[in-house]
C-alpha cells in the first residue's frame, strides 16, 4: 500500500486532475440520473385510462361571452352519446392530460392529521368512459351524476371515487370505503364520501412526483355551472370506428355550440392516446437530453482519465522495469496500477459525491426539487469506480508487458 | 516571434492528429453546449422591453368583492382588477406614468371591401404607447380627451395596416371592431416583449412574449362589445370566467402597469396603493385583507415561474460540464506537453526564457481552443436546432445570432488559455539540466 501511495503524494498533478475530473464527473451524473429519473415518472406509471386510443376527447370549447348554460351543453353531451360506436359519453369540468382547467389542491383526512395533493375530475360516467378499473366498491350513481352543482362543485359535499394510491396514503389501514375527505383545510371546506376505489388514474400536474403521488386522483359526478371550458369525452366501441366518431364529434359540437364559440380559437379534438403523447412529450424530450449528457459526461471522464493514466504509466516505464526486475510479477504491475486508480478515483468519488449533495441542497433551495434520495449516491459511486476500472485497463495491461530488460537502458 | 509560435504549434498538431482530435472535440463539445444554454438563457433572461421594462411595475392585491367557497386562501398575488379600480389608480396620477391594459383577440375589418383580420391587441386606459415605449411609425396616440369621450380611434401596427390596405401609411382609415366603425389614429411599429410579462396569470406556459397589433382605448372598445380576451373572477351571480365578453363591469379583467423611476416612488407608491385597496376593504367592498403590493416586472415574471426553471438548470449543468471538458483537457495537454520535455529541454538550452517557452505553449492551447471553437460553430447550430425542435415553450428563443457568434469566438479564445496555463507553466518550471538528463 505505501509504495502505492507515495509516488501519488510525490508527482501530485496527475492524480489531482484525476481527483477533479472524477469528482466533477460524479456530481454532474448523480444530479443528472436523479432528474432523468424523476422525468421518467409520468412516462412509466400507468395512467389508469382503458384503450387510450379509443377515446375521444373534445376540448377548448370556450364560449363567447357567458358561459354554456348546463341544458346546451347536456343536450350535446346526449347526442354525443347517440352517434353510432359510442359506449359511454361524458361531460366533465377537468380531465387527464389536459392542462387547460385543472383542479389540483390538498385533500385530507377528517381529523386534518394526513395530507395529499390530488387532482379532481370532475363529470358525469367518467368511470365508465375513461375505462377506470373499479377494485373496490361501487361506481357513482345514475342519480349522483345527475347533479347539477351551483358554480365549480369543488366545495359541495357529496360521493367521490379515489384512486388505490390515494387510499393507501390517506387510510393506510387499509379501510378507504366509507370513509370522509376534506377538500381543503378551511373549516366550511366540502367533504367527500369514498365509495369507490379505482387501480390508477394519474395526476395531470407533473413534477417532482415520485410513482405513487402522481397517482392521487380523485372522481367526482356531476356537472359544474358556469364552468368556462367544459370537455366531452366518447368511448368508442372499436378502434375500426374511431375516425368516424371523431368526425360525427366535432360536427355534433360545431353544431350545437359552434355559434357562441369565441372567435379565434378553434377547440380541440384528439384520441386520449393523442393527447397523453403530447402532454408527455416534454418529459421524454428531457429523458433524451438528461441521458444524452450523462452519457456524454461519463465518456468525456472516461477518456480523461485514461490519457492520464497512461501519461502516468508511461512516465513510470523505468521504475516497473526496475520493479519486474528485482522480482515483481506481470500481475504486480497490473494490480498495483488497479489499485493506484481504485485509491484516486476513489478520493475522486468520495469529493464528487459531497458535492452532488451540496449541488442538490443547493438547488433545492433555489429551484422547485427534492432532495436527491441517499440510494443514488452508491450507486453513482460505483458506476464511477467501475469507469475509472475500465480506463485503466489498458495503460496497466501495457505497463505489465514491460520487460525487466527496460530497467538496465539509460531510457 | 509570435508567427514563429503559430508554426511551431502547427508542425506539433500535425505530429499527433488522434490526440489534437480528440483535444479539439472535447474542447468543441463544452464550448458547444455551454453555447447553447447561454444563447437560451440569454434570451429569455434580459428585460422583456429593453429599458423600458426594468421601470415598470405592476399592482397586485386580492380585490375580491364576495367570498369565495372553493379557494378562500390569496394563494398568490393576483394583478387583475375591475375596470373601475384600474381607473381609479390611473386618474390618480401618482406614478410618472401609469396604464391599465387587458390582451383583446379580435376581427378587423374594412367597412366597405372584404378585407378581414385576426388580430391580438391591448385595451388600454392611459397612455399605453408611451409607457410601454411603443413607436410610432406614422399618427399620433389617442389623447386625453379622446379616451375621455371614448372616442373610437385605434392605433394598429404596420403589418395590420399593410394585410387590410395595402399600406402602412393607414392614418385616417375606418377599419370595424366589433359593431362600430373605428378610425385609425396611428401606426405603430410592430411591438412584443421578449417575454410574456401583460397577464402571465392567464397564460400559463407561454414564455415568449405576445405581440400586441393594435391598441385601443378600453371604453371605446367596450362600447364596441369587443372585450378582453379573457375575463378573469367575475362578481357574484356572474360566471367564473368569460371570453371576449364586453359585459365584464362585474368582472375582474384589466392590468395595471406603473412607470416608477426611484426607490422612493416605489416605496411612495406602495403605500399610495396599500391605502387605495386598504380603503376600498374598509367600504366593504373587498371581503378579504387586499394584500396590495408592487412588483416590478422581473419578479413579477420570477414570481409567475415565466421562464421555466429548466432553463436556467440547462445551463448550471453546461456550465458543470464544459468545466469538467476544461479539466479533462488541461490533463491530456499536460501530459501532451510533458511528453515533450526533451524539446523543450533543448530550447531552454539554447537561450530560451520561461517566459518563452510559458507563451509558446499558451499560444499552442490558444490555437486548439479556436480550432475548437471553429468545431463548436457547427455543434452550437446543431444544439439550436435541436432546442427548437423541442416541444417546450421556449423553443423560438433558440436562434443564432451574431452576439452568438462573437460570444463563441471570445469564449473558445478563454477556453484554450484557462485550459493551457497549467501544462504550460508546468512545462517551463523544470530547470534546462533535468530536462536534457530525462530526454
Amino acid at each position: 500500500m505505501r509504495h502505492t501511495v507515495k509516488p501519488l503524494l510525490h508527482h501530485r498533478m496527475m492524480p489531482l486532475l484525476v481527483v477533479l475530473q472524477v469528482a466533477l464527473a460524479c456530481a454532474i451524473a448523480c444530479n443528472a440520473l436523479f432528474l432523468l429519473q424523476q422525468k421518467l415518472v409520468p412516462i412509466l406509471t400507468p395512467d389508469g385510462v382503458a384503450q387510450p386510443q379509443q377515446l375521444v376527447v373534445a376540448w377548448g370549447i370556450a364560449p363567447r361571452g357567458n358561459p354554456w348554460p348546463v341544458s346546451t351543453l347536456r343536450q350535446s353531451e346526449a347526442e354525443l352519446g347517440a352517434i353510432p360506436g359510442v359506449t359511454s359519453a361524458s361531460l366533465a369540468a377537468s380531465w387527464p392530460m389536459q392542462t387547460t382547467a385543472e383542479m389540483n389542491g390538498t385533500v385530507l383526512t377528517e381529523d386534518k392529521r394526513i395530507k395529499a395533493s390530488a387532482a379532481i375530475y370532475l363529470g358525469d360516467r367518467l368511470r365508465d368512459t375513461l375505462g377506470l378499473k373499479l377494485v373496490a366498491g361501487r361506481d357513482f350513481s345514475a342519480r349522483e351524476d345527475a347533479v347539477v352543482y351551483k358554480g365549480v362543485g369543488v366545495g359541495t359535499d357529496g360521493p367521490t371515487i379515489i384512486t388505490q394510491a390515494l387510499a393507501n396514503r390517506l387510510f393506510p389501514d387499509g379501510h378507504a370505503l366509507g370513509q370522509v375527505i376534506r377538500i381543503g383545510e378551511q373549516a366550511d371546506a366540502g367533504r367527500r364520501t369514498v365509495v369507490g376505489v379505482v387501480a390508477h388514474l394519474m395526476r395531470n400536474a407533473f413534477g417532482q412526483d415520485s410513482r405513487a403521488s402522481i397517482d392521487y386522483s380523485m372522481l367526482f359526478p356531476g356537472t359544474p355551472t358556469d364552468w368556462p371550458v367544459p370537455i366531452f369525452g366518447v368511448r368508442v366501441r372499436s378502434t375500426a370506428e374511431v375516425a368516424g366518431v371523431l368526425k360525427a364529434v366535432k360536427a355534433v359540437v360545431q353544431r350545437e355550440l359552434g355559434p357562441n364559440m369565441i372567435q379565434g380559437v378553434d377547440p380541440n379534438y384528439h384520441t386520449y392516446a393523442e393527447m397523453r403523447e403530447t402532454m408527455l412529450a416534454q418529459p421524454k424530450a428531457a429523458v433524451w437530453l438528461l441521458s444524452g449528457v450523462s452519457l456524454i459526461v461519463l465518456l468525456v471522464a472516461l477518456v480523461g482519465i485514461m490519457g492520464m493514466t497512461s501519461y502516468w504509466v508511461q512516465q513510470r516505464t523505468r521504475q516497473i522495469g526496475i520493479r519486474r526486475a528485482l522480482g515483481a510479477r506481470r500481475e504486480h504491475i497490473l494490480h498495483e496500477l488497479q489499485l493506484e486508480n481504485l485509491l484516486v478515483v476513489g478520493v475522486g468519488v468520495l469529493l464528487g459525491l459531497a458535492c452532488a449533495y451540496g449541488i442538490n441542497l443547493w438547488l433545492m433551495r433555489h429551484y422547485e426539487l427534492t432532495r436527491l434520495p441517499w440510494h443514488y449516491l452508491p450507486f453513482g459511486a460505483l458506476l464511477m469506480l467501475l469507469l475509472g476500472q475500465l480506463a485503466v485497463l489498458g495503460p496497466a495491461l501495457r505497463a505489465a508487458q514491460v520487460p525487466p530488460v527496460v530497467a538496465t537502458r539509460s531510457v | 516571434m509570435f508567427d514563429y509560435y503559430l508554426r511551431l504549434a502547427w508542425r506539433r498538431c500535425r505530429q499527433n492528429l488522434a490526440m489534437v482530435g480528440l483535444l479539439v472535440l472535447t474542447m468543441a463539445i463544452g464550448i458547444a453546449s455551454t453555447m447553447t444554454a447561454m444563447t437560451i438563457f440569454g434570451a429569455l433572461s434580459g428585460e422583456p422591453l429593453p429599458g423600458i421594462s426594468a421601470h415598470l411595475y405592476v399592482a397586485t392585491m386580492d380585490a375580491r368583492e364576495a367570498v369565495d367557497k372553493d379557494s378562500p386562501d390569496y394563494k398568490r398575488p393576483d394583478s387583475l382588477l375591475k375596470f373601475a379600480d384600474a381607473k381609479a389608480l390611473v386618474d390618480a396620477r401618482h406614478a410618472r406614468q401609469q396604464v391599465a391594459v387587458a390582451n383583446s383577440l379580435t376581427t378587423f375589418g374594412r367597412p366597405a371591401g372584404k378585407q378581414s383580420a385576426q388580430a391580438y391587441g391591448l385595451m388600454a386606459y392611459g397612455p399605453v404607447l408611451q409607457t410601454f415605449g411603443v413607436a410610432l411609425r406614422y399618427g399620433r396616440p389617442w389623447t386625453e380627451a379622446e379616451q375621455t369621450a371614448a372616442t373610437p380611434v385605434v392605433v394598429i401596427d404596420t403589418e395590420v395596416a399593410q394585410k387590410l390596405f395595402g399600406t402602412q401609411d393607414a392614418v385616417g382609415r375606418s377599419v370595424t371592431l366589433g359593431t362600430h366603425s373605428f378610425r385609425v389614429i396611428g401606426v405603430s411599429e410592430p411591438w412584443n416583449p421578449r417575454v410574456q410579462m401583460i397577464e402571465v396569470q392567464q397564460n400559463p406556459g407561454t414564455v415568449i412574449g405576445q405581440k400586441a397589433e393594435f391598441f385601443v382605448p378600453a371604453q371605446a372598445a367596450l362600447d364596441a362589445g369587443v372585450g378582453p380576451f379573457l375575463a378573469g373572477e367575475c362578481g357574484k351571480g356572474a360566471p367564473v370566467a368569460s371570453f371576449q365578453s364586453a359585459a365584464v363591469a362585474q368582472c375582474r379583467w384589466i392590468e395595471t402597469w406603473l412607470r416608477l423611476d426611484t426607490p422612493s416612488a416605489v416605496t411612495g407608491y406602495g403605500e399610495f396603493l396599500a391605502g387605495y385597496a386598504n380603503a376600498q376593504q374598509d367600504a366593504g367592498r373587498f371581503v378579504y385583507p387586499p394584500q396590495a403590493k408592487l412588483f416590478g416586472t422581473r419578479a413579477w415574471l420570477t414570481l409567475n415561474h415565466v421562464v421555466p426553471d429548466d432553463v436556467r438548470l440547462n445551463l448550471l449543468l453546461a456550465g458543470a460540464f464544459l468545466l469538467l471538458c476544461l479539466i479533462n483537457v488541461a490533463g491530456l495537454l499536460a501530459a501532451r506537453f510533458l511528453r515533450r520535455q526533451g524539446d523543450v529541454a533543448i530550447r531552454r538550452a539554447l537561450g530560451a526564457s520561461k517566459r518563452t517557452v510559458f507563451v509558446q505553449h499558451l499560444v499552442e492551447t490558444g490555437v486548439l481552443g479556436l480550432l475548437g471553437g471553429v468545431l463548436a460553430l457547427p455543434l452550437t447550430w446543431l444544439g439550436l436546432w435541436i432546442v427548437r425542435m423541442q416541444p417546450v415553450g421556449y423553443a423560438e428563443a433558440a436562434k443564432f445570432s451574431p452576439g452568438v457568434f462573437a460570444a463563441l469566438f471570445v469564449l473558445s479564445l478563454a477556453v484554450g488559455l484557462v485550459v493551457g496555463i497549467l501544462p504550460a507553466w508546468r512545462v517551463c518550471r523544470l530547470p534546462p539540466a533535468l530536462q536534457i538528463k530525462l530526454g
